[in-house]
């Protein structure tokens, strides 16, 4: 980052058309730093997505109105209620992360949340008020808050590694979600429940607002409040956070706890879509989508600096990964092969090195200019 | 730390111990004598599945239910760990290196079980393998295969599209994960189909891994990229069909009229969705053939040669009528 800001500094080159580039350079400057967010990198694969699609169908980006159902749709839209789980659990993976920690159960707590609210409306008599579908939705959150405590309790209080806990919860889970459904895929009726995931308001998809407030709200904790910064302390160095007076252990708890509402929130959104909880495929393997988002947002794995707007590109992109890849139809057994390319791709764009090896070509092909400009001068 | 750490260990090694034994406490009989003969209970080892959909779930009980004590037989059952053929795997070889009298293998991936087979057919342990079939199919290195046939069933779906299709359609199949003998076989029947009716267009195909879930995800952004213009969906197990009937509706389209979709498997929820016209069609490919797996394991353990492949009869359902009938009875 720092050698790309060097460049213009350098002695003599500046030396003549030094006081003309103001207003451009001001322009240029905005883009770089635009271009040195960590998380630039997203937004650029989202729009070369975008742009690989729009080049499959000039009209892809196009939003039209259903006078019919009252909805706006398009493939945007279908963007946006895909981002949504992915959002939530991204959002709980980077506080956790920042902590120098990882969660590895979110998609079997997403399992398991969505399993005890399809098991419990699908025994409700009255399973179509909207009391049943909030008691529905409030279990699931109960659960995902109890599980995700369970993770902190094992990181913190037993200090056992990250890891291997979020390990042992991942498998615990999702043997909890199929001992709560019998082994079965529960599947369940309820319009109010429904609503959440397939519900729009303004014309908008009900579940990508939730998603966008509740991930907005995160972040306006962390970065209105001394809380960011701590959870940032207490990643970079665990022991110098204590001797500076903040509560290592309440901290990292209290992330671990956050990400399993959020994991269980991701729960809803999945099972609500259908109805029906599939207790071997439902968040399966989701933790990876949710710790890809986290890097690919600029969020280090080591711990420390953190950046829940970073976590949300990433989410988005992935979603629009997964929609592009739909819609351009590649084949099923090369879908993998062809994620695998654009994440390595953008790894590699945002990787310190490529980057600053990508600016010493461009310096020196800058300063050999130069000199050929002295030389004809 | 490293003192806690090594605790919870053996804590939860102590847990997973007790566990096991408990298993075997209940499983009695199933001791190293085996033999087969004689008022012992034959063990015989289920390498199944595990949850994947009503139709597994169905199947799997009815094994369960007919390997009972009474008939004479010990079943352990051992459930794959999230369709994760490594699990299968391991299972297969505790099964072999336990000595018991019969395995019973549903594959959830077809390719790489020779290495297994020839340990068990070493071990003199006969395999029937049960609806999913292997690949490369060596027939050698099992006694039979049971299970419905997944071409023919595919067939007459194909058939059913054709005769709903008239001069020209489009349509699109939901796969399940690639590589398993059973999205290889309906795809193989239902292409023999299509390809001798040129009218039938292939839009694409793509998988949804059997689930609801990613069926709607999936068709709700195919229609967007052919512009609704699909007539035909063959969708290869129920719960990706009523998946698809979930993006259909949600695209402002009527299914069974905009949007005609076939499933394959014939569960309940199924049948009840072809009652309310949201589904079209539904071939059963039916579960319930314990019976007949319980006659080809006396047969293979007196000895007496079986046929390497036996075909479970199926039925098919092409009216909301036909689905409202068959539906009291339905057992899965």
């Amino acid at each position: 980052m720092k050698s790309s800001a060097s460049p213009p500094d350098h002695p003599g080159s500046t030396s003549g058309p030094g006081t003309t580039p103001t207003k451009p350079g001001a322009v240029t400057g905005w883009l770089k730093r635009l271009f040195r967010l960590p998380w630039a990198g997203a937004i650029a694969a989202i729009i070369v997505l975008l742009a690989i699609d729009l080049m499959a169908d000039s009209s892809y980006l196009a939003v039209s109105y259903n006078s019919s159902t009252g909805h706006l749709v398009g493939n945007l839209i279908d963007i946006m209620r895909a981002a949504a789980p992915v959002l939530m659990i991204a959002t709980g993976m980077t506080l956790v992360i920042a902590t120098a920690g990882i969660d590895l159960s979110v998609g079997s707590v997403m399992a398991a949340a969505g399993a005890v609210s399809m098991e419990f409306l699908s025994n409700n008599q009255n399973a179509a008020s909207a009391s049943a579908a909030l008691s529905a939705l409030a279990l699931a959150l109960a659960l995902g808050t109890v599980l995700g405590l369970a993770n902190g309790l094992l990181v913190t209080a037993v200090g056992l590694q990250p890891f291997i806990s979020t390990l042992v919860m991942m498998l615990a889970a999702r043997g909890l979600a199929k001992v709560i459904t019998g082994g079965q895929n529960a599947r369940a009726t309820s319009e109010p429940f429904r609503f959440i995931a397939n519900g729009y308001v303004l014309g908008l998809p009900v579940v990508f607002l939730i998603a966008l407030v509740i991930a907005a709200s995160v972040a306006l904790v962390c970065r209105r409040t001394a809380l960011g910064m701590m959870i940032e302390a207490v990643g970079l160095n665990p022991r110098a956070a204590r001797l500076a007076g903040l509560r290592s252990r309440g901290l990292i708890l209290t992330t671990y706890v956050v990400s399993g509402l959020l994991a269980a929130i991701a729960g809803v959104f999945a099972t609500a879509s259908v109805m029906v909880v599939d207790v071997s495929n439902t968040g399966y393997l989701m933790e990876m989508d949710a710790i890809l988002a986290v890097v690919i947002g600029g969020t280090s794995l080591a711990g420390g600096k953190f950046s829940l707007g970073g976590a949300a590109a990433g989410a988005l992109l992935i979603a629009t990964l997964d929609k592009t890849v739909l819609f351009l139809g590649v084949p099923a057994s090369a879908t993998p092969a062809f994620k695998a390319a654009v994440i390595i791709a953008l790894c590699l764009l945002q990787s310190q090195r490529a980057r600053s090896w990508l600016a010493s070509i461009k310096a020196s092909r800058r300063s050999r200019a130069d000199q050929t400009e002295a030389v004809a001068a | 730390m490293k003192k806690t750490c090594l605790a919870i260990a053996a804590l939860a090694l102590a847990v997973s111990l007790t566990a096991c034994g408990e298993d075997q406490g209940t499983s009695s009989g199933g001791d190293p004598t085996t033999g087969g003969g004689g008022d012992e209970l034959i063990t015989v080892g289920f390498v199944a599945v595990g949850p994947e959909g009503a139709w597994r779930q169905a199947n799997e009980q009815n094994m369960q239910d007919t390997f009972t004590k009474e008939a004479g037989f010990d079943l352990k059952y051992a459930p794959a760990t999230n369709l994760d053929q490594k699990s299968q795997i391991d299972a297969f070889t505790s099964f072999v290196d336990e000595g018991v009298d019969v395995i019973l293998l549903s594959a959830t991936e077809g390719s790489g079980w020779e290495a297994s087979l020839e340990r068990a057919q070493e071990a003199e342990i006969p395999v029937i393998l049960i609806d999913r079939g292997i690949e490369p199919d060596r027939t050698d290195l099992y006694v039979t295969r049971i299970a419905p046939d997944n071409v023919v069933v595919a067939k007459g779906v194909a058939e059913w599209a054709v005769s709903q299709c008239g001069d020209s359609c489009n349509y699109f199949t939901l796969e399940g994960p690639a590589g398993v003998s059973v999205v290889n076989e309906r795809n193989t029947g239902w292409d023999e189909v299509a390809s001798a009716n040129p009218q039938l267009k292939k839009v694409g195909a793509q998988t949804a891994n059997w689930s609801t879930d990613e069926a709607k995800s999936v068709f709700e952004t195919v229609l967007k990229s052919n512009s609704n213009n699909i007539q035909i969906v063959f969708a290869q197990n129920d719960e990706m069909g009523l998946g698809a009937v979930q993006a259909v509706e949600e695209a402002g389209l009527t299914p069974g009229v905009d949007v005609k979709i076939a499933t394959i498997d014939g569960t309940e929820n199924a049948l009840k969705a072809l009652a309310d016209g949201k589904l079209s069609f539904v071939a059963e490919y039916n579960p319930l053939f314990g019976e007949t797996a319980l006659d080809v394991v006396r047969k293979a353990l007196a000895g007496e040669a079986v046929e390497s492949y036996i075909i479970v009869p199926s039925t098919t359902f092409d009216s909301p009528e036909a689905a409202a009938a068959a539906l009291p009875e339905r057992k899965y």
